[in-house]
């Protein structure tokens, strides 16, 4: 009797455990910082992929700062006060607009204070935007496809023979 | 399998993931937003850097700075390097300035007194209201014909804010417009035209000098110039191959500059003067002054002999032999006068000395010596000012004479001492407004206070002064916009011009600062002949004045050589020490007070960089502290870090003792810049004051204070705070961390690898 109450306790244990590690998962998964929800539901799909827009009409700065630079509502508006101006999503947009307050976007690549990342200098190397951010072209919502840790960084800079490309304070200085 | 054990499995399961859904949740980081610019600022470019130059307001000096912003935000100060008086240095006070921009303690919008003066009560009021109060004020003073009765007390405004100001107080028809600071250099000003003539403070050539002989100027940490002449003391010493300047400091106090010296001369307080005229004895004695007045000078200086001035100085008779024939052999050679010596109750008479050095030597107008500036080339005024102090105006406070008082960036009540009675006398005028960033002691005095921007929000312009031997002008411009509701002085001036109206407003139409700038800036392009051959246009003009940061000279005019006579000075040399009050037997120390070489007369008190850097000679922070000579403490049982009580026939405030062998025994010295009563968190309540428990004594000349001017007496008192250093001990304890080698066995050594 004693036995199988511990054998009983033993499995309601493992179930425990287990599907503590199912419900990480799902959170993991789902609402993923990976992929988070954005304020407007901006599709990269549509813009870069099917209109085939180029990455530097948006993200302007990629060529002259360390940040590529998220668009101001202005340039959004640019084109969207003429262009679909009746979908839901553009009308989100330009109450954003007209009420005078920028979209606080979430950041989807998200690197810490001590990491110096600068897309002057990968762009201006002639690296590809894809390289990093993966097939952005095809995403809907934006996912983040690289890990953005430090042994990723390294790889590529070791396997390009990038100069000084492991030294510390090369990202961090 | 039992329904019930069914049932607690299915409920581990939920828990389970229940669980670990909200750990994965509780373990990833915040998201953070990405904000974009709703419309993008055509200047800006997130993550680089926007440099604008402009003006270093923290002290007198007129450097030039270059300031860092990104994003909008001011992040760092640099010198700018094409400025002829910071050469690309800037120090940690203009380091610091930053933090008066984000300091919290900063007036967020403009004040109206509510309860009694000087309680602290004020409330908010816009600026419209603020204006129209202040302007209806003065209306009224106009119409019962009062106009004389408004004072209006700066600091030192030098360029187009101090036109604007003349203009402004001229057109309203009263002619008190004071510039008062405590570091300043009217005593200077008065003994350099008293004896040389000239009317503006010379440039003092100290990299190109051989042989530097400083009454007490600590020029490497606050006198007159002090990023210009280090590094001008770093050329001197390793700018030219094989020569090695030498710098000899007289002082009672070691002071940072005296610390760097070749030899210390620590002379009596208040005998320097004695000293340098003793040293001008022997160089018309043995003959090698070569003017035709020779004989004139003998007479005048007759009674300095080194045997007397030994007896009275406390120095050698023989190193003041040594001293002279030095300083008249090597060449080129500069005596400078500094500070300590200045602020003498004769403080004139030893400047006047310091001069007489200089033009028995042959250095003036020299290279490597005493080069006279011109006068200031947009408005070509000099800058010696009129015989108003700080003192006349407490009279005329205390004497119901003043119904108005302005007060700009200036704190009167913490740089006088209590004796002078500021703050009885501030209370006797109806009303006072005071145009401030922070609420200083003064501040705290006022009926309305107008906030206005600081150095790196403003517009402005400034004429160095000392200028390098030929003119430096440097343009201040807005390197972030206004953080908060302030408004910059100019402007403020200006709207109140449109208040007050009448011909006030017809002097001074303009609209903004900004306007008034580049008039003024436009009419001097117009005038000065050089700045016109400079630029094409105006405009072409102005926006290269904007990028350099200024305008000066492409080369350097050589200065012109002005001669000290015997006559001049006669009636400004003393006979004998300075005075200070208390009588030895019962006050047996000389007290020597020094502008604190990050807090200058208190200002960078508020700031706390300044605060939690260690002081280079005794690296204490966060606090005051009197220097003791080991000898004496030892005397009075005064241990390292004991409280102790200075007591002045006039007060007595509460120091730590720090122990400094670099001191007179028969001397304690004690930093200025410590002890508010208010002025911000970092300020407040913070060490003490020492001009509190000075006399009231005055330069008979200038009006100006004496700081060295009082004896006093030490005594152990109980306190529970602790002097906070970083410094464990000066002595090396064998430890061999400085190696030594004396002379003989120095050349014994080179002889051998010969």
């Amino acid at each position: 009797m004693i036995l199988k109450s511990f054998a009983l306790y033993i499995i309601i244990g493992i179930t425990g455990i287990i599907t503590f590690i199912i419900g990480y998962s799902i959170n993991d998964y789902y609402s993923t910082d990976r992929t988070p929800v954005q304020p407007i539901e901006f599709s990269h799909q549509i813009h870069a992929g099917t209109n085939e827009i180029p990455c530097k009409y948006c993200h302007i700065y990629t060529e002259r700062s360390r940040h590529a630079g998220v668009p101001s509502v202005q340039r959004c508006m640019g084109c969207h006060s003429i262009i679909k101006t009746e979908s839901p999503l553009i009308e989100k947009l330009t109450s954003y607009w007209e009420t005078k307050e920028p979209i606080p976007w979430v950041k989807v690549h998200n690197l810490p204070d001590y990491v110096y990342f600068p897309h002057k200098r990968h762009i201006r190397a002639g690296l590809d935007c894809k390289l990093c951010h993966g097939d952005i072209a095809s995403m809907d919502r934006v996912t983040r496809v690289s890990s953005l840790q430090m042994g990723w960084c390294l790889n590529c800079h070791t396997q390009r023979g990038v100069k000084n490309g492991r030294d510390c304070w090369t990202c961090h200085q | 399998m039992k329904r019930r054990n069914f049932l607690k499995i299915i409920g581990a399961g939920g828990v389970g993931s229940g669980l670990g859904y909200l750990f994965g949740k509780a373990n990833k980081p915040p998201t953070s937003e990405l904000i974009p610019y709703l419309i993008p600022p055509e200047d800006i470019v997130p993550g680089v850097a926007s440099w604008y130059s402009s003006l270093c307001t923290q002290c007198n000096a007129g450097c030039g700075i270059i300031v860092k912003t990104m994003e909008g935000r001011a992040k760092k100060i640099e010198g700018n390097p094409l400025h002829p008086v910071s050469k690309g240095k800037v120090c940690s006070r203009g380091q610091a300035s930053l933090q008066a921009l984000y300091n919290p303690d900063r007036i967020k919008s403009p004040l109206k007194r509510t309860g009694d003066r000087g309680k602290g009560s004020y409330e908010e009021i816009s600026w419209d209201e603020a204006i129209s109060i202040l302007s209806r004020n003065l209306i009224a003073l106009g119409e019962k014909d009062e106009n004389d009765r408004l004072h209006f007390l700066t600091s030192l405004t030098r360029g187009s804010l101090n036109r604007l100001i003349n203009d402004f107080m001229t057109s309203y028809g009263s002619p008190n417009h004071l510039q008062y600071e405590l570091i300043q250099n009217k005593n200077l000003l008065f003994a350099n035209n008293a004896s040389m003539g000239i009317q503006t403070i010379p440039h003092y050539d100290i990299a190109n000098t051989k042989y530097l002989l400083s009454f007490g100027a600590d020029f490497a940490s606050t006198w007159l110039s002090p990023v210009n002449y280090s590094s001008a003391y770093g050329q001197m010493r390793q700018g030219e191959d094989g020569i090695r300047g030498r710098l000899i400091q007289v002082e009672p106090r070691l002071s940072l500059t005296g610390a760097n010296a070749d030899e210390w001369v620590p002379a009596k307080p208040g005998t320097e003067s004695i000293l340098a005229l003793a040293i001008a004895h022997l160089i018309v004695k043995e003959g090698h002054y070569k003017g035709a007045d020779g004989a004139a000078w003998k007479a005048l200086l007759s009674e300095y002999s080194p045997k007397r001035a030994a007896s009275i100085t406390d120095i050698a008779e023989e190193r003041i032999h040594h001293l002279a024939k030095d300083f008249v052999k090597t060449r080129p050679s500069l005596a400078i006068g500094g500070e300590s010596l200045a602020r003498y109750e004769n403080g004139v008479s030893g400047l006047v000395a310091v001069n007489i050095l200089n033009h028995l030597a042959g250095n003036i107008g020299k290279k490597g010596g005493v080069i006279p500036n011109t006068a200031e080339p947009l408005t070509g005024k000099s800058t010696l000012e009129s015989k108003n102090s700080i003192a006349s105006l407490a009279q005329a406070a205390s004497d119901s004479k003043i119904k108005t008082l302005l007060v700009y960036n200036t704190n009167p009540v913490f740089t006088t001492p209590n004796a002078m009675k500021m703050k009885e006398s501030l209370q006797k005028i109806p009303f006072i407004a005071s145009f401030s960033s922070f609420m200083d002691e003064t501040t705290a005095m006022a009926d309305l206070i107008l906030p206005v921007h600081t150095s790196l929000e403003d517009w402005g312009d400034d004429f160095a002064e000392p200028a390098v031997g030929y003119p430096v002008a440097t343009i201040m411009q807005p390197a972030v916009s206004p953080t908060l509701n302030t408004m910059g002085i100019g402007d403020i001036i200006l709207s109140l011009a449109k208040g007050v109206g009448g011909k006030v407003k017809d002097k001074l139409p303009w609209n903004g600062f900004s306007d008034y700038l580049k008039d003024a800036w436009k009419d001097s392009y117009s005038k000065n002949k050089a700045m016109s051959a400079s630029a094409l246009t105006f405009d072409g003009f102005w926006n290269e004045l904007l990028a350099r940061g200024g305008w000066w000279p492409s080369e350097r005019a050589n200065g012109k050589a002005v001669a000290v006579s015997p006559n001049a000075v006669e009636s400004h040399i003393s006979k004998t020490p300075s005075h200070f009050e208390g009588n030895e037997s019962e006050y047996p120390l000389y007290l020597t007070t020094y502008p604190h070489s990050h807090y200058l007369d208190g200002r960078g008190a508020n700031l706390p960089w300044l605060q939690e850097m260690p002081d280079p000679m005794t690296s204490v922070v966060w606090g005051s502290w009197i220097e003791v000579n080991p000898k004496t403490a030892a005397k009075m049982g005064i241990k390292e870090g004991d409280t102790v009580t200075v007591e002045s026939p006039y007060g007595k405030i509460k120091a730590h003792a720090y122990l400094a062998p670099g001191i007179r025994p028969d001397t304690v010295s004690m930093p200025i810049g410590q002890g508010h009563a208010s002025y911000g968190r970092y300020a407040k309540d913070r060490g003490s004051n020492p001009i509190e428990i000075l006399p009231f004594k005055k330069d008979a000349n200038t009006l100006e204070l004496a700081l060295n001017s009082t004896r006093v007496r030490l005594s152990r008192t109980a306190s529970s705070d602790k002097m906070v250093k970083i410094e464990g001990s000066t002595r090396e304890l064998g430890r061999n961390i400085v190696q030594t080698i004396s002379p003989d066995k120095f050349n014994k050594m080179n002889k051998e690898t010969a």
